[in-house]
């Protein structure tokens, strides 16, 4: 038995009877940043939270702590208990579910991965480093990699544990007014492509460099991943929760089962075997079930944990958050069904548009319509008859992702892995008519 | 705490590092939530740890620990060691720190009332109140009203001979409604959204809110922005209230003068800053009337306290006067960039885990001499907005835009009619450059931000920012332009 199950134990046996639910969650975690082409922060953390709910006839209390001795563990229990039996009932509270099978997800853990250290990561901020330098350029960014183990047991039998390992390489390149990003995310440091990434961003960059103003107005536009990665998250925050759903205030309300996006787009949620896999199981201990949400733009499911399931007459799917929840269950598990040909394809399709890198800052306006703004960033580009011209500076949107998901001409074969409000597995999209409302000077 | 922190300055001495620290940090916190006529959160959290920051042969190292005991901090220390021993593989000039005297002290935020004594179901009991009462129209589809305390202890021994403990106090609260109809939401908050106000202090911040008066004003505006006319769109005078001239503030002055982001160790992250230091001293950053002042010392300001995260003991200085670039937010890494001997002290971390970075201080804009009513009679046509609902900002902090609760439009010198979504965008200079009349000192209010993020790995900060109205000319109303 290690130790994050004795103390489990520990912890059911002063619940002293009461419904007892604990999330554990160990993190051991290193990044080096670098900047100006040096290392500029280098951490190591390691964190070990126990987080545990009490549960007593519709009363209810939470408390969470690191310290694990048994002097610790008393005097935090004790003070919870000593809420609950204070607190008036509520009977519309869901006591803990019984155990349920959990599917085993897919293996998302690499010990090598896992215990990199910090020559490692020096190393690979190096081999940057000191081919901005020989160019001239600014390099920046960070080496990351750690790994989480997520444990939720309760005193009704459930005892679920996941773990995971991650790395990043992430970079921003400056080559005088030029700039250029790229960055990869894995469970395995031997699928980052260290080199490739690192001239992705230099070339971006050079190419980046003289932009142009051009007029804000509407645009067709090709997103690459992340860029498009950033609308995708936006639109299943707002539009596929089932807590906004069950509300009346998510663009999916009153919309299931019409058609309401481009046939192009289908979406599903998938924590267990996709190439956007995570945790198996959700906050309650329930198992994630895969959703489809959008499917050739029709809507065709949000997402609910018991409490909103119970609201939408339906069954959890498995996608309770940590409480408490402020926007309660998500879709964090994305996976974009990815269509023909590549982002170059993408470019050589369009008359005239702008190729977008990365948005940054978005951020919602209107949740029903899912009117988002943001900047574009590192390395945005004027396209004319099928190839970039030029460099541009960078401009706002703003901008109803229900009506910009209408607007799909295509969407490339390949897709990827990206971070942004949970993982998402996201191609590469060209869509028309995108309103850019302002522009920047640089 | 200091005995079990001393290990850390052992090993450091052992190593004959340029500098080092421990920071011991206990943190808890209490949340409490009520959400549609139920509890959705009643948390009680403490956390206990340390971290170390060694610079080591002018490389930095930082290694963070939970065991409390003297093996573990000497390991926790000697991590970041080795991790300051691999940062020499890369650096440029050996970090040199501005110097700051060492100090033997103990702060603590003033306050009347411990929080944490205030039973749980008398805050539960105030909650459900406020609750019921913003539930009570049909078309108010989610309701939230929540309150949080926190407090962290911290010890923190550095090899300057430093040995500073304080203790930080805060409390906040703030309810919301969204009203729902035909498709459509519009939320209404108080004091404002995003979980309310929090300032430094006690149970008393709590009781000058008067949260259960403006709870039914706050379900009825909700429940009329559904139907109200929506925000006109084109270039109207601006009057800013509440939270949204605070924002205002933190986006587009707060993190462009942080140091760190100038000097471009942010980009890969949050981004650089258009406030570059050959500007300092002569850029021109608003009208003559906008004067912004740093001040750590700031009564119920959450970035308040004795001392800052590299020990550096709390000032007030300019950030912008008379309208003109005048200072950076600072630590003692990077102020003897700009020529500074001594760093302005708002280098801080986000708990135990966390190495200290440069953070926004509480960052106030200075009262004008004018009443809100002579703002509002000096508009032929404009609109005036309050309390921030969407901020969105470039990654050099000039081109923003930030949408609003709501808004009321100005004719002819009268407040008039209400309108929905309301939103405003601007670029930074030009923007503060419009700012013509700042209400006087009687509608000056200090507005909290409890949740500033920055850094990697992320951290969060607590910050306050001071502003009575303020008057802007011609700004683009609208969300579209």
């Amino acid at each position: 038995m290690n130790n994050i199950e004795r103390v489990c134990k520990k912890i059911f046996r002063l619940a002293k009877g009461v419904q007892c639910e604990v999330l554990a969650e160990a993190r051991e975690s290193a990044l080096t940043r670098f900047a100006d082409n040096v290392i500029s922060q280098n951490v190591a953390s390691s964190s070990l939270n126990f987080s545990v709910r009490l549960l007593d006839g519709g009363r209810s209390a939470w408390t969470s702590f690191n310290q694990t001795d048994d002097a610790s563990l008393k005097g935090a229990l004790a003070s919870a208990l000593e809420i609950l039996r204070r607190q008036k009932k509520d009977p519309a509270l869901l006591p803990l579910a019984k155990p349920r099978a959990l599917p085993a997800g897919r293996n998302l853990f690499d010990r090598e991965t896992a215990e990199l250290g910090p020559s490692f990561r020096a190393r690979k901020a190096g081999e940057l480093a000191r081919a901005c330098r020989k160019a001239g350029q600014v390099g920046c960014g960070t080496v990351d990699n750690g790994a989480a183990e997520i444990t939720i047991a309760n005193n009704l039998g459930l005892f679920a544990r996941h773990r995971e390992s991650s790395v990043k390489h992430s970079v921003t390149v400056r080559d005088r007014d030029g700039f250029g990003w790229a960055e990869q995310h894995a469970h395995d440091v031997n699928e980052i492509d260290f080199r490739g990434l690192n001239e992705t961003a230099r070339a971006k960059a050079a190419a980046g460099r003289g932009p142009r103003w051009i007029k804000p107005g509407k645009y067709t536009v090709i997103l690459e991943p992340a860029a498009a990665a950033s609308l995708v998250s936006g639109l299943g925050l707002y539009g596929f929760g089932g807590r906004m759903y069950t509300e009346g205030r998510s663009f999916a309300a009153g919309k299931l089962g019409k058609r309401a996006l481009s046939p192009l787009l289908s979406v599903e949620d998938n924590a267990i075997d996709g190439a956007s896999a995570g945790l198996p199981f959700d906050y309650e201990g329930q198992p994630r079930s895969k959703v489809t949400l959008i499917e050739n733009g029709v809507l065709r499911a949000v997402v609910h944990d018991r409490e909103t399931a119970r609201k939408a007459g339906t069954a959890s799917t498995g996608h309770a958050l940590p409480r408490p929840s402020y926007m309660g269950p998500l879709p964090l598990n994305l996976a974009i069904k990815p269509g023909q040909g590549s982002l170059a394809d993408l470019i050589k399709g369009t008359e005239r548009g702008i190729l977008v890198t990365q948005f940054h800052y978005t951020n919602i306006l209107r949740t029903q319509a899912v009117e988002m703004t943001g900047m574009t960033r590192n390395g945005t580009f004027l396209v004319e008859d099928g190839r970039i011209v030029c460099p541009i500076k960078n401009m706002r949107f703003t901008q109803s992702l229900a009506e910009a998901f209408n607007n799909i001409e295509a969407v490339s074969a390949l897709a990827v892995l990206v971070r942004e409000r949970g993982t998402i597995s996201c191609p590469a999209m060209r869509l028309s008519g995108f309103n850019f409302s302002s522009s920047t000077n640089f | 705490m200091f005995k079990l922190a001393a290990k850390a300055m052992e090993i450091a001495d052992k190593y004959r590092v340029d500098f080092g620290d421990i920071r011991v940090v206990e943190d808890r916190g209490q949340y409490l939530s009520v959400r549609n006529g139920g509890i959705s959160g009643l948390t009680d959290a403490t956390t206990l740890g340390y971290g170390v920051r060694v610079l080591y042969k002018g490389a930095w190292g930082f290694a963070s620990g939970r065991e409390m005991t003297e093996r573990a901090v000497a390991q926790t220390a000697m991590k970041a060691v080795a991790i300051a021993k691999a940062s020499r593989r890369l650096m440029a000039a050996p970090v040199r720190l501005a110097r700051e005297p060492a100090y033997t002290d103990f702060w603590r935020t003033p306050f009347l009332k411990d929080p944490f004594a205030v039973p749980v179901q008398a805050k539960l009991d105030l909650l459900f109140r406020l609750d019921a009462v913003l539930r009570g129209n049909s078309r108010i589809k989610a309701t939230a009203a929540s309150m949080r305390f926190t407090r962290e202890h911290q010890w923190h021994l550095t090899t300057g001979g430093s040995r500073i403990e304080q203790v930080l106090l805060s409390s906040g609260a703030g309810m919301t409604a969204t009203a729902v109809e035909n498709g459509e939401s519009q939320l209404r908050g108080y004091p404002c959204s995003h979980g309310g106000q929090t300032l430094a202090g006690g149970w008393e911040v709590i009781e000058a809110l008067d949260l259960p008066a403006h709870a039914e004003r706050v379900r009825d505006e909700a429940a009329a922005l559904l139907r109200a006319p929506a925000c006109p769109s084109g270039a109207r005078d601006l009057i800013i209230y509440g939270n949204q001239l605070a924002l205002q503030i933190h986006e587009s002055v707060g993190h462009a003068t942080e140091l760190d982001r100038v000097l471009g160790y942010e980009e890969s992250f949050a981004g650089s800053s258009f406030a570059t230091t050959e500007k300092l001293g002569k850029f021109r950053y608003g009208s003559a009337i906008v004067n912004l002042v740093a001040d750590a010392t700031l009564p119920g300001g959450l970035a308040t306290a004795g001392y800052d995260d590299d020990g550096v003991k709390a000032q007030r200085w300019d950030i912008v006067k008379g309208g003109v670039l005048a200072g950076y937010m600072t630590n003692r890494e990077f102020c003897g960039r700009i020529g500074m001997r001594r760093s302005r002290g708002s280098c801080r971390a986000d708990g135990y885990e966390n190495i200290p970075i440069i953070r926004i201080c509480n960052l106030s804009l200075l009262p004008g001499d004018s009443s809100t009513e002579e703002l509002v009679s000096g508009i032929r046509d404009g609109i005036i907005m309050e309390n921030n609902t969407s901020w969105s900002i470039d990654q050099q902090r000039l081109n923003f835009q930030f949408g609003c609760e709501i808004g009321w439009l100005i004719k002819n010198g009268k407040r008039t009619k209400m309108v929905k979504n309301p939103a405003y965008q601007g670029i930074t200079p030009a923007f503060w450059g419009s700012c013509d009349a700042i209400a006087d000192h009687k509608e000056w209010r200090l507005w909290g931000v409890a949740s500033c993020g920055k850094g990697q790995p992320d951290q969060t900060a607590m910050m306050c920012h001071g502003s009575s109205p303020a008057r802007f000319r011609n700004v683009k109303i609208g969300a579209h332009g």
